[in-house]
């Protein structure tokens, strides 16, 4: 018999997926988002300038303004910290999947691997139109669809339980 | 049943809730961890710490002018072919035909206006000699075109036509001379011109044979004229700070030098029969025994007088033509001078229609005092891009008109240095843009560092600033870089492969005695 979580429909085993995938991605955020924190000379200016694609004048816009620049650089690298925090100990982790679509899909627009789009030199690998910013941005769709913070998770300290 | 404590949570219910928090603790562990290697690993700034993360000759400035409105220096080209005119821009003169192609309703474009921007050398074209009746007749247009740069010029006086050489030299309407001329004549106009107290620009390669290059030297040593060779690679600044590199110790001991020539075209082969406007060339717009100047009487040949670079009597092979070059840049930076020994194999195989000019050609040039060897590959029918090559012990290093250096796996010099193998220790590109070139022989022209330099954050083409050099030394101001010395060593070095060459024997340099010793 299937053994099941007492306070959700999911099996233990698909918790311990879900849960592993949630703090995988957390790390990836964090650790990209710690970097970027304590490398003082880190800006979002090289990214923003290789951006081709259908909105690639748009996000070079944003470099062009340093005021401008300033404020995407400071949520970035932050909301990267966060996002990453909240998945790793899953309190508010829903909102953080949210956030972290947001930031997917920006990092995918700006460099779509569309048809008759170049390999950029931000790109490390091969791409058509899937990349791994797209397959993260739908992860992130899973576990905001399936959430764990409630069972493992700091979650569970203010959850309700009837 | 587990106890449920007030709050409604269990021990069970905190531990599950904590569960990932030891994550955070790995990733802070991991972090660290990976920082301190990545620290360690690059041995942070180890440019800085070999103090080559400033280079000397880079923060070289532009001098400034040297002319006034007394010190007019008036110069005579002889020899107004195609590198004739391409000096003759550079000094500030071009022919109206370049003005109306390079300009659409009256705005110039980029290389015109760059043409229009270049420093005023203050010199005046006063005198032309040619042995083309076109080419002579271009250059008094060219001459009394009145568009210079920063503005046009009242009045322009036409250059003088000579019909030869030495009544030019001994007319009082030139203070220096810009010889561009087939290269048996060069040392003959050079050694006439020096003697008559006439400053040189002479183009590469600077003589014919090795003699030729004793005897020039030593006319230029005793008039004291101001002599510039037209190596104008002398002013590129990969090619000054690869240098640098070099004397602080960078490359370490280097053992062989690698140098290149790779062209697959006709007009590559240096076959320009029909090159250019040369279609109009015929007997009677030919002056053919002023031409041979030393060279014994013979009937004349149209192809002889335009591929002449491709007949020993009047060219100097693949090597004068090219490996002059490849050397001149090695010897910039390695000081390289003469090599004790060369021996050359090679032969004509494909071009057979045109004189004797080897297209594929292969020479050692030995040097045991400084323990290495160049070696020089000329091919003439493959056009694989390949840059000088510095082979030292602590690096390879490919130079061009950009710097590219691996450091060796196994040097001693920087093993704290961690690289990725696929990393260059060292890399230096100029931040220009170059215009776009058409023809491959060109691009490897500009790619090779005979075109455009950097300096003092400019694009300036090197030939100018060759120009410049000799006009500024001839007013007082600093000397000559590519000067006799560095002729002479670029002269015997080329000679000896050639006639390593030809006599299929291997070639020695008596240094004592200023011979080739054949065999």
């Amino acid at each position: 018999m299937r053994k099941h979580n007492q306070y959700s429909e999911y099996s233990n085993w698909q918790v311990s997926a879900l849960v592993i995938l949630r703090v995988l991605i957390g790390w990836h955020f964090l650790y990209e988002g710690v970097v970027k924190v304590l490398n003082p000379h880190w800006s979002a200016a090289g990214f923003l300038n290789a951006s081709q694609g259908p909105f690639a004048n748009l996000f070079k816009g944003m470099v062009s303004n340093p005021g401008v620049l300033e404020v995407v650089n400071f949520c970035n690298q932050w909301g990267l910290v966060l996002i990453g925090l909240s998945l790793i100990v899953g309190l508010l982790s829903r909102w953080a999947s949210i956030g972290g679509m947001v930031l997917l899909f920006l990092y995918y627009v700006s460099n779509p691997p569309f048809i008759g789009i170049e390999a950029s030199a931000v790109a490390e690998g091969s791409y058509l139109i899937v990349n791994k910013n797209l397959i993260e941005l739908f992860s992130l769709l899973v576990l905001y669809l399936f959430p764990t913070g409630n069972i493992i998770g700091l979650n569970r300290l203010f959850a309700s339980r009837k | 049943m587990e106890e449920k404590k007030s709050n409604g949570m269990s021990r069970r219910d905190t531990i599950k809730a904590l569960a990932t928090l030891p994550v955070l603790g790995y990733f802070g562990y991991a972090y660290n961890a990976n920082l301190l290697k990545i620290e360690e690993a690059k041995a942070q700034n180890y440019l800085e710490r070999l103090k080559i993360d400033k280079i000397e000759v880079s923060e070289e400035k532009l001098s400034p002018p040297t002319g006034n409105s007394g010190n007019r220096i008036r110069f005579g080209v002889v020899g107004n072919g195609w590198r004739g005119e391409q000096l003759l821009k550079s000094l500030g003169y071009v022919h109206p035909d370049y003005v109306e192609d390079s300009s659409e309703n009256g705005i110039p474009d980029k290389g015109m206006q760059k043409f229009l921007d270049q420093e005023d050398l203050n010199v005046e074209f006063a005198a032309v000699c040619d042995t083309f009746e076109v080419h002579t007749r271009r250059g008094v247009e060219i001459s009394a075109n009145d568009l210079r740069p920063f503005g046009k010029k009242r009045d322009p006086k036409p250059a003088k036509v000579f019909s030869s050489y030495k009544e030019m030299i001994a007319s009082d309407d030139i203070d220096a001379i810009i010889i561009a001329t087939a290269d048996h004549t060069h040392a003959q106009i050079a050694i006439e011109a020096a003697k008559a107290g006439k400053h040189i620009y002479l183009e590469k390669p600077m003589t014919h044979s090795i003699e030729e290059a004793v005897e020039l030297r030593k006319v230029i040593k005793d008039t004291g004229v101001v002599f510039q060779l037209g190596h104008q690679n002398r002013q590129q600044m990969s090619f000054k700070i690869a240098n640098e590199l070099y004397e602080k110790g960078v490359f370490g001991d280097v053992s062989m030098v690698q140098v290149y020539t790779n062209r697959n075209t006709v007009f590559g082969a240096w076959i320009r029969d029909d090159a250019f406007d040369h279609k109009l060339g015929n007997k009677d717009n030919i002056n053919w025994e002023e031409f041979l100047g030393n060279v014994p009487l013979c009937e004349f040949d149209r192809k002889k007088y335009f591929s002449w670079q491709r007949y020993s009597e009047f060219g100097t092979s693949i090597t004068g033509n090219d490996l002059s070059h490849q050397f001149e840049c090695m010897n910039q930076v390695l000081k390289l001078g003469i090599p004790e020994t060369v021996v050359a194999l090679g032969g004509q195989y494909y071009y057979k229609h045109h004189g004797d000019m080897p297209d594929v050609f292969n020479a050692v040039f030995n040097y045991p005092e400084r323990g290495l060897t160049m070696t020089y590959d000329g091919n003439l029918k493959n056009d694989a891009y390949r840059p000088s090559r510095i082979l030292g012990s602590a690096g390879t290093v490919d130079v061009d008109r950009a710097i590219l250096m691996y450091k060796d796996n196994h040097t001693d010099r920087y093993k704290d240095i961690i690289l990725d193998p696929s990393d260059p220790f060292y890399y230096y590109a100029p931040d220009d843009d170059v215009d776009a070139i058409s023809s491959a022989t060109s691009q490897v022209y500009m790619k090779g560092g005979y075109g455009p330099t950097t300096i003092d954050g400019k694009t300036v083409e090197a030939t100018l600033l060759h120009l410049k050099e000799w006009v500024d030394a001839i007013r007082g101001q600093g000397k000559p870089s590519c000067d006799i010395e560095a002729g002479f060593e670029e002269a015997v070095t080329f000679n000896l492969a050639n006639l390593a060459y030809e006599h299929k024997k291997v070639v020695t340099w008596d240094k004592v005695n200023e011979k080739a010793i054949i065999g």
